[in-house]
Parts: C-alpha cells; sequence; structure tokens
C-alpha cells in the first residue's frame, strides 16, 4: 500500500501515520530497560534562560507538527496519532532515556544548567531526524535570545512543511524483485556481567576534532571508518585476553554496527527513520589482526557496502517482508512476539558493538557562538551487547558518548588509552 | 537574570519560582508568597455562588427537605379529597402508601449515601412492605410472597450490581450501554422465569431469551467499540494492513 494513502497531513487536525519501516520493529521490543530513546545534548556556554528557550520550543514544535504523536495500537499494526499535547521542557533530573509511558509523546526536552538535551523515542525518527529538530529549537533560541537569524532559517510559515518531510523513505526507495540478503552467523559479545536495576550509565569523552581528523586522514580513512576501527581493535583485545576456555571465546566473528545516513545517498528530506547501517567485520578464525590491517579492510567493507545497489538490498529485504499480505494479516500481538524473537536471533546477535556518528554538526555563526559541544548517547544497550558509542562533532569539539550497562569500565579506558596513545588529548566524565 | 539553585537555568529577574523546576526562589518570594496564595483564594471564591459553596449533603438535604413537603401534602390533599367525595378512605390509600415509601427512599439516599449496602437493603425492605400493604388492600390473595418479591429481588439485585460496575469502570462511555443493557437482559430472563412458575408451576423461558441474545451481540460491540477503538473511530486507521 502507498505511504500516501496510510498517511495524512499533520495540517489537517487529527492526523495519523503509520509506523516507518524501521520504527515497526521498537514498539515490540521496548521495555523498560531498552528503551530505544536517544539524547542529544547541547552543552552550552551560559546557564539556560528558561523563558526564551521555552519560547523557542513552541515555535520549533510548530514547524513540525508531525513530531507531536502518541504511539497506538491498531489491530495489524501500530501507528502513530496527532495528540494534542506541547513538548515538555523539563529539569534533567531522573535518569536519562528513560521510556516513554502510554499515551504520551516520544519526545521530551531535559534542561539543566548549560545543558539543553532533546531525547526521542526511536520509533518517531532516527538521529539525523531529531537533529534537524534540534537544530531549529537552537536556532529559534538563538533568535530569542537577540542574535540575527538567517533568512534561510526563518521557520514562522507551516506551509512549508513538504509531505516528503513525513513520508516513509524506505518506501519510496524500495525497489520489488531484489534478493534478500543472506544471514550472518553470529557474533562475539562482550563477557562483563550487568549492572543491576536502572542500569544504563553514560561515559563522555571529549577531545579536539583537528587532532582526531590528523591521524584519520594521515591513515586515508574518515573518522568514522578510524574509531570503528579503534571500536573492533579494543574487542580483539578483550577478546584475547579471555580465558581459553570462556564460553564467549566460541563466536570468532567481531562485528561492529555502522549506521548510515540514508539522505545522503537518496534524496529524502524526510525527518522520520531513514538509516540502514553498514556491519565491519574481523574474523578472528584468520588470526591476530594489526591496526593497520583492520582499518584498511573497515575502509574497504564500508566502501562496499555502501554501495547504492547494495543498500537497495538491504532496503528490499527488510520493506519487502513488511509488504507480503500473509505478513501483513497478523494480528499485532503475535506479530510481537515474532519481531521480539526475530530481534535478538537475527539482529543483536550478529553484531559485537555500535558506533553511530551523527557527523560535524552545522549551525549557523550566531548560534553556535552559544555551544561549547553536543553529545549524542544511543540508546541504552540490550543485554548482548552491553556497550554502545555515539560520536558527534562540533566547532573544534569531538565528543565520543558510551552508553554501558555493564559494572566494568574496561572497554572505555582501553578505547580512550588507544586514543591518547597516538597524541589525541581526551578528557571525560561520566554519571555513575 | 537570576540562576536557579536547584536546576541551574536562568530566570526572569524578579521571578518567585523557577519556571523549569519549580523551584522557590527565596530573595524574590519571601514576602510575595502570601500575596500570592490569598490572591489566588480570592479569584476562586469570587467564580462560587452561594448554591455552589454547599456540600453535596447540604444540597441533598435541600432536596430531602423539598420532596418531603411535596409528598407530605399531596397525600394529605389526595386524602382529603377521598374523604370528601366518598365520606371514607378508599382509593387515597395507593397514591398515601406510594408516597410514604418514595420518602423513606429519599431519606434513605440523603443520609444513608456512605453505606450504600444499608442503603439498598432498607430500600428493598421498604418495597417489600408496599407489596405487603397493596396485597392487604386487594385481599391478601399472596401474589407479593410468589411474584412481587422475588421480582423486586431480582431488580435490585441487577440494579446494584449495575452501580456497582458503573463505579468500578474507569471510562464511561459504550460500556455504560454495554452494562446496562445486558442487566436488562438478565432482568428479562428472571421476570420470565418466575412469571411462568407462578401461572404454570414450571420453569420456561421464551422471549426473554430472545432479548438476552440480541442484547449480548449488542453488548459485545459496544465493548469492543469502547475498549478496543475507543479514539479510533476512524475504522481505516485502527485496520491499517
Amino acid at each position: 500500500m502507498d505511504t500516501e494513502i496510510k498517511n495524512t497531513a499533520p495540517n489537517s487536525g487529527k492526523f495519523w501515520f503509520a509506523l516507518d519501516n524501521a520504527a515497526k520493529i521498537y514498539p515490540a521490543i521496548i521495555n523498560e530497560n531498552v528503551t530505544a530513546v536517544f539524547r542529544l545534548t547541547a552543552r552550552l556556554k551560559q546557564p539556560v534562560k528558561i523563558k526564551p528557550f521555552r519560547k523557542a520550543v513552541l515555535q520549533a514544535e510548530k514547524r513540525f507538527p508531525f513530531f507531536r504523536v502518541q504511539l497506538k495500537e491498531g489491530f495489524f499494526w501500530y501507528y502513530l496519532e496527532y495528540l494534542s499535547k506541547h513538548i515538555s521542557v523539563e529539569p534533567d533530573d531522573k535518569p536519562p532515556c528513560r521510556k516513554f509511558p502510554k499515551g504520551s509523546l516520544l519526545i521530551r526536552i531535559p534542561v539543566e544548567g548549560n545543558n539543553i538535551s532533546i531525547e526521542c523515542s526511536h520509533i518517531l525518527t532516527d538521529g539525523s531526524g531529531a537533529l534537524e529538530f534540534f537544530k531549529t529549537i537552537l536556532i529559534a533560541y538563538s533568535g530569542e535570545c537577540g542574535t540575527e537569524i538567517p533568512s534561510e532559517y526563518h521557520f514562522n510559515e507551516p506551509t512549508a512543511i513538504l509531505a516528503e518531510e513525513y513520508e516513509d523513505a524506505y518506501n519510496r526507495f524500495f525497489k520489488a524483485e531484489i534478493p534478500p540478503m543472506v544471514k550472518r552467523s553470529k557474533a562475539f559479545h562482550l563477557p562483563f556481567s550487568l549492572r543491576p536495576s536502572s542500569r544504563f550509565s553514560r561515559l563522555n569523552a571529549m577531545m579536539p576534532l583537528e587532532q582526531m581528523k590528523e591521524i584519520s586522514h594521515a591513515k586515508g580513512v574518515s573518522i568514522t571508518v578510524y574509531l570503528t576501527s579503534v571500536y573492533l581493535f579494543i574487542l580483539q583485545e578483550i577478546y584475547e585476553s579471555l580465558n581459553a576456555f570462556s564460553n564467549h571465546k566460541k563466536r570468532k566473528k567481531l562485528r561492529v554496527q555502522v549506521p548510515v545516513n540514508l539522505r545522503n545517498i537518496f534524496p529524502s528530506k524526510t525527518m522520520r527513520n531513514f538509516s540502514l547501517f553498514v556491519m565491519p567485520e574481523i574474523d578472528l578464525r584468520l588470526g591476530h589482526y594489526e591496526f593497520d590491517e583492520i582499518i584498511k579492510s573497515v575502509y574497504h567493507q564500508t566502501k562496499l557496502e555502501t554501495d547504492e545497489k547494495l543498500i537497495h538490498k538491504n532496503i528490499s529485504r527488510n520493506v519487502g517482508s513488511e509488504r507480503k499480505l500473509f505478513i501483513r494479516g497478523i494480528p499485532l500481538f503475535l506479530k510481537g512476539l515474532i519481531l521480539r524473537m526475530k530481534y535478538y536471533s537475527l539482529g543483536t546477535s550478529q553484531y559485537s558493538g555500535v558506533l553511530t556518528n551523527l557527523g560535524k554538526i552545522d549551525l549557523p555563526d550566531e548560534t553556535g557562538k552559544l555551544i561549547n559541544y553536543f553529545i549524542m548517547t544511543p540508546p541504552p544497550p540490550n543485554k548482548m551487547l552491553k556497550i554502545s558509542c555515539g560520536v558527534a562533532g562540533f566547532g573544534d569539539n569531538l565528543v565520543l558518548s558510551f552508553g554501558n550497562i555493564t559494572q566494568s569500565l574496561e572497554f572505555e579506558k582501553k578505547f580512550m588509552q588507544f586514543l591518547r596513545d597516538q597524541n589525541i588529548s581526551v578528557e571525560w566524565e561520566t554519571n555513575r | 537574570m537570576v540562576q536557579c539553585p536547584n536546576c541551574g537555568v536562568e530566570v526572569e529577574e524578579n521571578a518567585n519560582f523557577c519556571s523549569l523546576c519549580g523551584e522557590l526562589l527565596l530573595e524574590n518570594a519571601a514576602d510575595s508568597a502570601a500575596i500570592i496564595k490569598s490572591g489566588k483564594l480570592r479569584r476562586q471564591e469570587k467564580l462560587l455562588t452561594d448554591y455552589q459553596k454547599l456540600t453535596g449533603f447540604q444540597k441533598r438535604k435541600i432536596f430531602w427537605q423539598i420532596s418531603a413537603l411535596i409528598l407530605i401534602s399531596g397525600i394529605i390533599i389526595t386524602s382529603l379529597i377521598d374523604f370528601i367525595g366518598n365520606q371514607n378512605i378508599t382509593w387515597s390509600k395507593y397514591p398515601a402508601t406510594i408516597s410514604l415509601v418514595l420518602f423513606i427512599n429519599f431519606t434513605l439516599n440523603t443520609f444513608l449515601r456512605q453505606k450504600i449496602i444499608l442503603m439498598v437493603i432498607l430500600s428493598f425492605l421498604s418495597v417489600t412492605g408496599l407489596f405487603r400493604l397493596f396485597d392487604i388492600y386487594a385481599g391478601n390473595t399472596g401474589w407479593e410472597i410468589k411474584l412481587g418479591i422475588p421480582i423486586i429481588f431480582a431488580a435490585y439485585l441487577t440494579v446494584f450490581t449495575l452501580i456497582f460496575l458503573v463505579r468500578k469502570a474507569k471510562q464511561k462511555g459504550l460500556n455504560i450501554i454495554a452494562f446496562s443493557l445486558t442487566a436488562a437482559g438478565l432482568l428479562c430472563i428472571c421476570v420470565e422465569g418466575m412469571i411462568s412458575v407462578y401461572f404454570q408451576s414450571s420453569v420456561y423461558f421464551g422471549w426473554s431469551l430472545i432479548v438476552m441474545v440480541s442484547v449480548t451481540f449488542i453488548s459485545i460491540l459496544l465493548l469492543y467499540i469502547h475498549y478496543r477503538l475507543k479514539k479510533a473511530t476512524d475504522l481505516k486507521r485502527f485496520f491499517h494492513i
């Protein structure tokens, strides 16, 4: 069925959307611990002025009406329905990335001191979609604080909303009759034991963007490829330090999932999920890898997997199954069971880590002047994955944010030590 | 601009509270807190009329007094007319008895609101008394023991259960209609059963089963709409596949 028929325009009163292809898995797997909520934080140079900030949020949510929705259960699928509540600006004194309760919006804005954050459920959008909204808020905020906003950032006319912005772009770029992907074998998982309840903690590592650029360019690769390689290298180090009889040693493939923003490949302006991932891997059955070997391999694997034709293949695997009538006709509660099983067997078990890079964030100078750096906290990892990493660059700063549900900081410490050994000055903070 | 000591954001110079976390900003609020509170109270008082200020019990008591006046004067007037017309009390004992029972029930409703079970039992007893009196007036045929009281008992039971369910329902809407329909259907079955026992001395169900089946279907439909569809009146949205 066409997206156009399923969706109603957000200016038509009580509109609703079908979930996009990537979002469909989340309602089935969300619980108190695996919340699928990620957070973007902007650390300002000055304390937040709360009154102008509230005005800015009101302005921005007018421009993004399709974010004011709640999750509802239909008979066959979940869907998103307009909820006439304002996006809540709240004090940031509770644990980060909490699950959104039933009947609430899927986006919240925690504020504290110099920090403005936005927490958003993956059901609604991905990091790049949320970042557009976040940028709009920040630009409007700088406007409310009295700076001049460049004319291309005036968001006052709600007529400017394109249908493209709330489309399910996967559906648009779906090509039928493309063979499905082959299944991958199970990957190595970190051996650390979990923390007790309210187990999610974060560690932010700040470093100069320039230094990071230098060392990755010296190897002829992008920052994402470099950091992914470090990730794999540290995973290998931990793997090799395990005792020979450990159960974890049975799986000898190390894979890191790296989300790819499809908006850079396909011409879509969608503000909903539109990303896929590549999964560079190293196979330890072939022996120990040197760091340079890893970089070379990751570079080529990434290039290969971001090939447009291969991406098409991925999309068609995901969307194709959703389009089969006998799958569509399964009642929702059964679908939930199946999706949950598939998520753990086909999803998480295939990779050992996640590294998601939001890229270098662009803002008009007037707004950028207010901000020190951005932090991108990935959704709390599940009990297989245990650790994940979000990367965001802004101005002269690059921030890695490690989400961790284990009792160990070994992975993060090794990661930072590796970077320090490359003469990068790393500072870190954690909330545990 | 002042900084909130709790959450660290900047708020307006003259603010009494932090608009983000609700922290009281002491140096501003020390003397003005009292003024704010009294202002709020004054506005609340202005909005209410004298009648709105009464408690629920006071309102019920007024209703009880008025109904008592009407009913008692009704009893006196009908009795007088009957006595003047017939030189005896004949037909007027019926309206007088009914008024009396009504008055008893109003009284129960006014004073026993908190003890609902006691109220229902006493109300049931008053109606039994009414039937007993009617039977005495009509010459002791004994119908009220065999027919009237069982039916009224069934009616009280279903209505009481219904009230209980309505009070327990978190969202009131179509589900109330469904409950009421089912209760009515059950009552029909009871009534037909009792009538057949009274007239034919055997239990027989005919029309009431038809009623029951039809209300069951309608109730199930209504309950489904209420609990599953709720606001999703748009069926396309709910069933999109």
